[in-house]
Parts: structure tokens; sequence; C-alpha cells
């Protein structure tokens, strides 16, 4: 075995990158262990018990948490976040900025009381923003959105909603000029972006195709309807193809099951499909363009 | 439509019931498409076009078209009830247009039911 | 004999009664003839319906004022009235009665009444078939408290699945102190295979809002919400419709057909989130907030939309409203069980000749429902499974069948009653490929909140998955009943705590299935694509080349009248040569497990005519 030259970092300092750096290190190499919180630890430090295992999570990770403590070639270095990281594999740098702490870590024993005492612990210090420009064609749509649902009692989804179809998906920039108008947190707006089926983050297709995948459409085997339209179109579930025609997706139900196996093209609906009659379904819509 | 009290609203119902239930007015047939999403995915649309098409050729226009939510037995869909005046419904199953045209011809002009495509005649029981 | 049947109680068989009883009385005919009440004859497009016996004579198509005539000249001086008689069908064999046919026979329609008879996109259709007098007589007639002892005596259950008192859920909310409240019509029918309220909202969509505005009423709330999800495109534009309709009518808004009462109603539109049909988790989704449940108590009807006290109830619950109303919670608890009362629509689906949406009375053994109103299994094929209750529910094997369907009997049988999806599989289905579905949706539709829900499918998943590669080892099963219990009692909402159901009622009547896969790594039903074989009989094949052409990664050799083979490296057990092969020839098979020995394919394309030559020696 060759010798063992320069270090590796370690981001994030939970269960899995303390073992890591364990493992790391046991091997002979130089670790820096990194995290953005005061101490290591992670979530597991804060659990009783873990799932499914129903192992004590002390009893995990404390004989690990001294190890590291122990161990000569790992170097902890908290309180710290990735500035940049460039390079590449097998010759990284990498450029973290440390936060002070403003007190002299020898010294400090962790008792708390300076946070306890802090004079501007419990004020709120807001983040300068930056105004967000639309261009003209988006502001004048989603201004208009926005104005017919402001004065509905909780708004968010019904905006969203609109802007979802009026564009086939939700564009950045649109999300933040929503948040910037209508003063919602931009990190709430994208929780329910993220949450809903129907929202797409990136461009979709102008066919959306959706293949049920209820039950009773499942057992009369839609999945096969699926690897045929991926095949036809050549693209995978959730893709979308290069000329921007069709987006392929799967649904959950939609309600069609005594017409099982069926998929949806847009709004309209097929019913017992079978894997023969994909082909000219695509080519009807392809001709269609 | 300005509010109705509760009078107008019976009187409303009495007028409404002329025209279901088939009685008066001048219509001698009535045609009743199922349009549920399974209907209209297994073809309804072209269903109904094939009957206003029909309709269209008729000298008298006295055969109503109306549509309807899903009748529960999607498997046979698409599918139409057709009513004569005072006589028990017939429920047609499986329709393509050119079945379509010959319901038409046999039994909403000829008074015959067409077995073939029947499903059955009469309407479901209540509770 | 007159009918009062619900078909014609729509249409109006009480004020006959009523009529036919004063004028009976006026001609002083009391002594000879008798009214009586029978049950539907079928004949509902013909309602209201009278039969005179013992002449056996019937009349169609009734109106109150035709009622005076009808006994001056029929009673008292014995002539039948040929404008009002209902003349019979001639009797032409083929076709049956409608209400003979199995498919319709058992069934007993309150809450699809107007399925199929009403133009839903007409509000007139719907008040002439007696719509909206449920409202009348409660508006006249009955006070708050008088309406919710109504549906409290008459047994309404929720019909989404858990089946909480609706009268009481009611009540509590009645009782509160705190205004405004709301109710919430839940229309986000998220179970795969159910499509009961998407039908409800397309065929009669006026009963759900008449049923909301008797609640709304009832617990005293003048504001409401139809919650409806985004697939159902059709379904949301009849129900905007509808409302705008009866809003012209003054059905709904302020002073409601003149009097102080006011009620408004909007819909919502969910955005395809499964966990959203939870009640809490379906508030967060109107409010906007991240839609994830919350603990409950406090429950919605003390603390819901808005901070609010608020009702929600399930669509179907709704619809079944101004039928109890309109005709008593005496009648409405005749129908169904002990504790289950009324009817209950199902999607019957899957693998099933007569599929559709029905209703039946609570009570029908499974029996009736799979081979009496769904005429068996297609293609003779034996009857494995059904699966009630969505990706929460469980599979009753054949030999439960005899349970009858009501709220209690189907948790006992590890299942549940769920908002009526009713999936039949056959022996082509594989349970654990089953399992391994539910466990994947749920997986992915769980929002990720509690660690078990959350984590546990993962690796639920994660071993089913496993076996159904062929992967699966001793303790698996073991793992999984102990994996989960384990969620069952430690996730937080109805998803969580009912997702390993599938599995561990697959687990309770088909463990035969899992150890065949885990130990002769074969899938009985056919279905787990690793675990299966394609084969081209050399006895059968004739060389017509149609597997051959449609072959998506062309896996199969062979040229014309030669018989073919399947080169296994390439083949993805797509199933498109099985699809493709003439069912005359049928020479593709598929084989799992020991049997994949057993075939000794060929190993290169020769012609038919050798086979034939070698046959004939």
């Amino acid at each position: 075995m060759t010798e063992k030259v320069g270090a590796v970092a370690v981001l994030g300092g939970g269960i899995s990158g303390m073992q890591a750096a364990l493992d790391l290190a046991e091997s002979g190499l130089k670790v820096y262990l990194v995290d953005n919180k005061p101490s290591i630890g992670g979530v597991m430090a804060q659990l009783d018990k873990t799932f499914p295992t129903n192992d004590c999570a002390m009893c995990t990770m404390a004989p690990r948490l001294v190890e590291i403590g122990r161990h000569k070639d790992i170097e902890i270095i908290t309180l710290s976040d990735i500035e940049k990281i460039e390079g590449e594999a097998g010759n990284f740098k990498v450029i973290l900025n440390k936060k002070p702490r403003y007190l002299n870590e020898e010294k400090c024993t962790g008792c708390g009381t300076c946070i306890t005492n802090c004079p501007t612990r419990n004020k709120v210090q807001p983040l300068e923003k930056t105004k967000v420009e639309l261009e003209p064609q988006y502001e004048e749509k989603v201004l208009e959105i926005i104005k017919i649902n402001k004065d509905r009692e909780g708004p968010l989804m019904a905006i969203l909603q609109q802007i979802n179809s009026a564009f086939n998906y939700l564009p950045e920039n649109v999300l933040k000029y929503v948040s910037q108008e209508v003063g919602y947190p931009l990190s709430h707006i994208l929780m329910i972006a993220t949450f809903y089926s129907s929202f797409s983050l990136v461009p979709r297709g102008k066919h959306v195709i959706n293949v049920c995948m209820g039950t009773a459409c499942y057992v009369k085997g839609s999945e096969r309807l699926m690897e045929r339209l991926s095949d036809v179109l050549e693209i995978k579930e959730n893709e979308t193809t290069p000329d921007m025609l069709f987006t392929l997706k799967s649904v959950r139900c939609i309600g069609c099951c005594g017409l099982a196996p069926a998929a949806m093209i847009g709004d309209n609906v097929y019913g017992k499909l079978s894997t023969k009659d994909i082909p000219g379904i695509i080519e009807k819509y392809k001709t269609m363009g | 439509m300005a509010q109705l009290t509760l009078d107008e609203l019976r009187k409303k119902r009495k007028e409404a019931q002329k025209e279901i239930y088939l009685r008066e007015g001048k219509y001698k047939s009535k045609i009743i498409v199922h349009m549920g999403t399974c209907g209209i995915a297994a073809g309804a649309r072209e269903i109904v076009s094939a009957f206003l098409g029909e309709i269209e050729i008729l000298p008298e226009k006295d055969v109503m078209l109306t549509t309807s939510g899903c009748a529960g037995l999607c498997s046979m869909e698409p599918m139409a009830t057709v009513e004569l005046l005072n006589l028990p419904s017939v429920k047609y199953g499986h329709l393509t247009p050119d079945k379509v045209r010959r319901v038409f011809k046999e039994h909403i002009l000829g008074g015959n039911i067409v077995t073939e495509y029947a499903i059955g005649i009469g309407s479901e029981k209540g509770g | 004999m007159l009918c009062t049947g619900t078909g014609c109680v729509a249409g109006g068989a009480f004020r006959i009664k009523e009529t036919l009883e004063n004028e009976i009385q006026k001609q002083g005919l009391e002594k000879e003839i008798s009214v009586i009440i029978t049950g539907c004859n079928g004949f509902c497009g013909q309602g209201p319906l009278l039969v005179v016996q013992p002449d056996e004579i019937f009349y169609g198509f009734l109106n109150p004022e035709d009622i005076p005539f009808l006994v001056q000249e029929h009673f008292l001086k014995g002539r039948p009235v040929k404008k009002l008689m209902f003349t019979p069908p001639e009797k032409k064999e083929p076709i049956p009665l409608l209400s003979e046919i199995p498919f319709f026979k058992k069934q007993m329609l309150v809450v699809l009444r107007n399925k199929g008879i009403i133009d839903p996109e007409k509000i007139d259709d719907y008040v002439a078939r007696d719509g909206y007098t449920a409202l009348e007589k409660v508006l006249i007639s009955m006070t708050p408290d008088e309406v919710i002892d109504e549906i409290t005596r008459s047994g309404l259950r929720g019909r989404g699945g858990a089946g909480f008192p609706t009268g009481t859920k009611w009540k509590i909310c009645r009782t509160e102190q705190k205004t405004p409240k709301y109710i919430i019509c839940n229309c986000d029918e998220g179970d795969p295979g159910a499509y009961m309220d998407r039908s409800v909202f397309e065929s009669d969509p006026h009963t759900v809002i008449e049923g909301m505005i008797l609640g709304a009423y009832a617990i005293g709330v003048s504001r409401g919400y139809i919650y409806a999800r985004t697939e159902y495109p059709l379904a949301i534009k009849r129900m905007d419709l509808a409302i705008s309709h009866a809003r012209d009518y003054g059905l709904l808004g302020e002073n409601i057909l003149g009097t102080d009462f006011s009620f408004n109603l909007e819909i919502r539109e969910g955005s395809g989130a499964f966990v959203c049909g939870e009640e809490t988790s379906l508030i967060h989704s109107i409010e906007g907030k991240g839609p994830e449940p919350r603990q409950r108590p406090p429950f919605p009807a003390e603390f819901g939309i808005w901070d609010c006290p608020t009702v929600i109830n399930n669509v179907e619950t709704w619809a079944n409203v101004p039928v109890i109303i309109n005709r008593g919670a005496d009648w409405f608890s005749k129908i169904g069980t002990e504790t289950s009362k009324g009817t209950k629509i199902f999607s019957l689906v899957g693998k099933i000749n007569n599929t559709g949406l029905i209703e039946v009375p609570m009570g029908i053994t499974l029996r009736e429902v799979v081979y009496d109103i769904g005429g068996g299994i297609p293609d003779d094929k034996k009857f494995k499974a059904v699966q009630t209750g969505g990706p929460s529910g469980g599979c009753i094997p054949y030999s439960m069948i005899d349970v009858p369907i009501d709220y209690e009997s189907l948790t006992n049988a590890g299942s549940m009653m769920g908002s009526g999806g009713m999936i039949v599989m056959d022996e082509d289905t594989c349970m654990v490929d089953v399992a391994k579905f539910f466990i994947q949706f749920t997986n992915d539709e769980s929002c990720g909140k509690c660690t078990t829900c959350r984590d546990g499918s993962d690796a639920l998943l994660e071993v089913l998955t496993n076996i159904t590669n062929g992967n699966g080892k001793e303790g698996d099963l073991e793992f999984l009943e102990e994996a989960g219990n384990a969620i069952k009692d430690a996730s937080m909402c109805g998803l969580g705590t009912t997702l390993p159901n599938p599995v561990l009622s697959t687990l309770k009547y088909f463990r035969d299935e899992y150890e065949a896969h885990i130990k002769e790594s074969m899938c009985p039903a056919l279905v787990c694509k690793n675990l299966i074989k394609y084969y081209i009989l050399p006895e059968k094949c004739t060389g017509c080349r149609l597997c051959l052409k449609n072959c998506p990664p062309g896996a199969i050799k062979g040229e014309l009248k030669h018989i073919h083979i399947i080169d296994q490296s390439k083949c993805t057990k797509c199933g498109t040569c099985l699809d493709v092969c003439p069912t005359k020839v049928s020479a593709i098979i598929k084989v799992s497990g020991k049997e994949t020995e057993k075939i000794t394919g060929i190993e290169e394309p020769y012609p038919v005519k050798r086979r034939e030559k070698e046959i004939k020696k």
C-alpha cells in the first residue's frame, strides 16, 4: 500500500460525519472535521432512541465523541461555514469562514450565562433585501393573479396554482417576486411549492402526460404503460422531451378506475389503454404540435 | 336573477318537473348521455355529437338531448338512456357513433328497442 | 300501493300520498281503499308511481293535481284513467328489467338517487327531483337543535372512512363559544382506486350543496369551503357552476329564501398531496400553511380553520344529509346494521367484470358485492383478495368473503371502511408487489413530519423491494411485522398510523406468498420481474414474427417461418411479446422459481417445417 498523503475535510459533524472522520483518520489520513454549530454531534445528540432499531442514541454516539476528541489526526473546527471549495478530485482547497466567538476558548466552561444575559439576544435583525424585477410580459400576468387573490383568506395556494397553470411551471424569479409583493417569506413559498406534486419548479412540456398509478390501474398494468411511453418518448419519468412537447409523469389516481389502466394527456383522459395504443396517441399529439 | 322566496322555489320546482318527467311540452323523447370523467374518456363526446347530428336533420325538433353524470356501470361506458313519452327508459351501453345512428333510427324514430345494444329497461331501484 | 323508493320520493311521492288520502277521505272511501306505502319497484324513471290492486293497474308520472280526477274516475266510477296509465313495456326477452340485473338489483340508491337522471349542470333538474325541499322543511319547521338531533338519531357516521358519528361532531361544534365557525367539505379523494366523491360532484353537485346548507343552519355557520382535488377538473367545473346557480336562486348568500339565515360557500383546490385528505392537514392547506397534519386533540370541531371551530365532513356524508332530513331519521336508521346505518358508495374496480360505482346498504357481504353485483372475476380466474380502504386499508382474502361490510367488521378483518375504494385482485396479482406498491405510495406521500412514518416507510420499502427482487432473506418477515407495529404506534396522523396495514394484512393472510419469494425465489402470481422469465414454446411457435417486430429491446431472435427464441440476457420482461402473440397460437409463457429450470429452450431459430417433420416421425 502506498503511503497516504494530504488531508481530508469532513463537512458536517453529525453522527455520519463523525464516523467518516474516524474511519479516515484510522486509515492514516489527517482529518479536519468541520461543523457550523458550536459543537459536533448533530441531531443525534438530541435524541433518546433511534428508529427503527430503537438503539440508545447516546450509547451509539458517546464512544465516537470521545474517540474523536482523543484522536491525534482529527482536528475539529466548529462554528465555521464553507466559503468556497475549489480544485478537483484529489486536490481541493477549502476556504472556511470561522465565526468569531468573542471569548477565549481555552477558558470557556460552556456555562451559558453569557447567552442568557446577552442584551441583543431577542432583537430582530432584518436582512437587507434587493428588489426583484420581472420581465414586463411576466410581471403583468403575475400582478393580475396577485390582484385577484390578494384579499382572499389564505391566498397563497390560489396564487401558486394560477401561476403554475399560466406558465406551466413556477419560475424561480416569479416566486421571489410573489414573496416580495405578497409578503410571504420565500422559504415558506418554496415549502408549499415543493410539497404538492402538481407544482413544478422546472419548465414542463406542452403536453403533460400523467400515467395513473392508482391501485386499480396498477393491478391492470399501468407500470407497463409507463415503460412503453418512456421507450417511445425516449425520456424517463419526470423528464421533458428536448423539443418541449411532452413531460412524462405519474399521478396518484385520476378517479377513472372503471377504465383502468388510464392516462391523462393535458385534460384529456384515455381509458382502457394498452401498450399497443401508445405510439399512435403520441404520434397524434406530435402532428398537432 | 333575483333571489327566490320559498313560494317561488316551489313554483320553479313544478315547472321543472314538467320538463324532467317528459310529460308536457314539445318533446316526445329524451336522450340522456352519461358524461362523467369516465364516460368522456370512453368517448361520450363522440356519442353526443352523433346524436346531435341525427337530431339536426330531423324536420321537427321534438327530441331532447341532455347530459348527465356517471351511471355507475363504468365498464359499459359510453352509455346513454333513451326515454320515449310514457314508456320506461332503456339504457344502452358500449355505444359507438354507428350504433347511435341505429338506435336513433329504430328506437327513437321507430319505437323499437335495439335489443342487441340494450343493457336493460326501466330504472334502478331506490332506497 | 304507492311506491316510496328514493326515486319516487324525490319525484314527490309523499305529496301524492297526502293528496290521495285527503281525496279519498273527501269522497268517503276510507273503508274501501287503503293507501299502502311500498318499497321501490324499479321503474323510478316513471315515478311517482301508484299501483291499484286488485286490478294491477299502474299509474306513472303522477302529479298531486291529477289525484282528485283519478280518485273520482277510477275509485268512484270504476273507470281506470287511461291518460295516466303507465304502459308496461312489451315483454320482449333478451332485454331484462334494469332492476332485475344483478349489478343493479342489490344496490340501493340514496346518495346517488339522481345519478344518470338529472343534468348536473342544471339546477332546475335537481329542484324537480325534490331538490332543496329539505332546506324548505328545515327553514320553515325545524330549529337547529332539531336538525342535529335528527342527524344524531339517524346514526349517520362519517363516510370518509373513520366513521365518527356526524351528529356528535356537529353538536360539539355548535356548543363551542368561539365564533365565527366554519364547515368544510372534504373532496380530496386521494385514495387510489376510489372515485365516489368525484362521481357525486359530477352527477349531482347540488345534493352536496344542500347538505352543507343544512349543516350550516344546524351548526350556526355562515362560511363554508369545499376542498377538491385538482386532478378532478370536471368535478370542480360542475361544482363551481352549481354554486353559482344556487347563488342566483338565493339558496346561497345572504338571507336565504327570504329568511335571516345566510351562508356562503367557496371552492378551494388542492394541488396533489395525498396527506391533505387528513383534516388538520387540509385546514393548513386552505390556510396556505405547510400542509402537515398536527396533533389532535384539539379536534377541528373545537379548533379548526383560522383557529375557529370547524366541521369537516366527507362529500358522501354531506350528500346523505338532505335525504335524512326529508325522509326522517327513523327511515334511515332502518337501513344497515346495528352500528353502521344507511348505505355506502363503493367504487368496485380492478379484476372484476362489472366495474363501476355502486351504492349498497351497510351489512351486505363482500361475496354479494363481488359475485352478484360485480359479476365475478373476468376470464374465470380465481378470486384472491379485495383491497379496501386505500393505502390505509388491508386485503381481505377469499376465506373472509362472507364478512358483512360495516365499519367494525372490516376493521376486525384487518382492513377498514376507508372512503370506499374496493379493488378486486385475482390470481395474477402478487400480494407482495401490492404491498410494495402501497408502501411506495405512502412513502412518497408522507409529509415527513414523524420519523416513524418517513423513515419507517423507507425501511419497509427497502425490505419489500429486496423480496420482490429475489433478495429476501430469513428474518425479513419478522422485521416487517415489528417495524410495521412500531410505525403504527408512534405516528401522529391517520396516514402514518395506518400505512403498515397493507403489509401487515397481506403478511397475515398471504404469508406463503412472501415465503415463496424468499425461500424459492418464486413469484406465484408471475408478477415480480426479477423472478420470472419469458419463453417461447418451440412446439407452438409459428414463426409469424409478430413478437420479434414488437419487442422493444430487440431480444427476440428468429426469421419468418422459423421458431423464435428470447435472448434472456436482453429481455427486459416487459411482456409485450405475450400481448401480441395471437391467442390461437399462445406460444409464449411466463415461468418463475423452480419452473424456470425445467424449460429447456432451443439454441438457434430453426424452420417451423423441420419441427413438423419431426412430429410426423
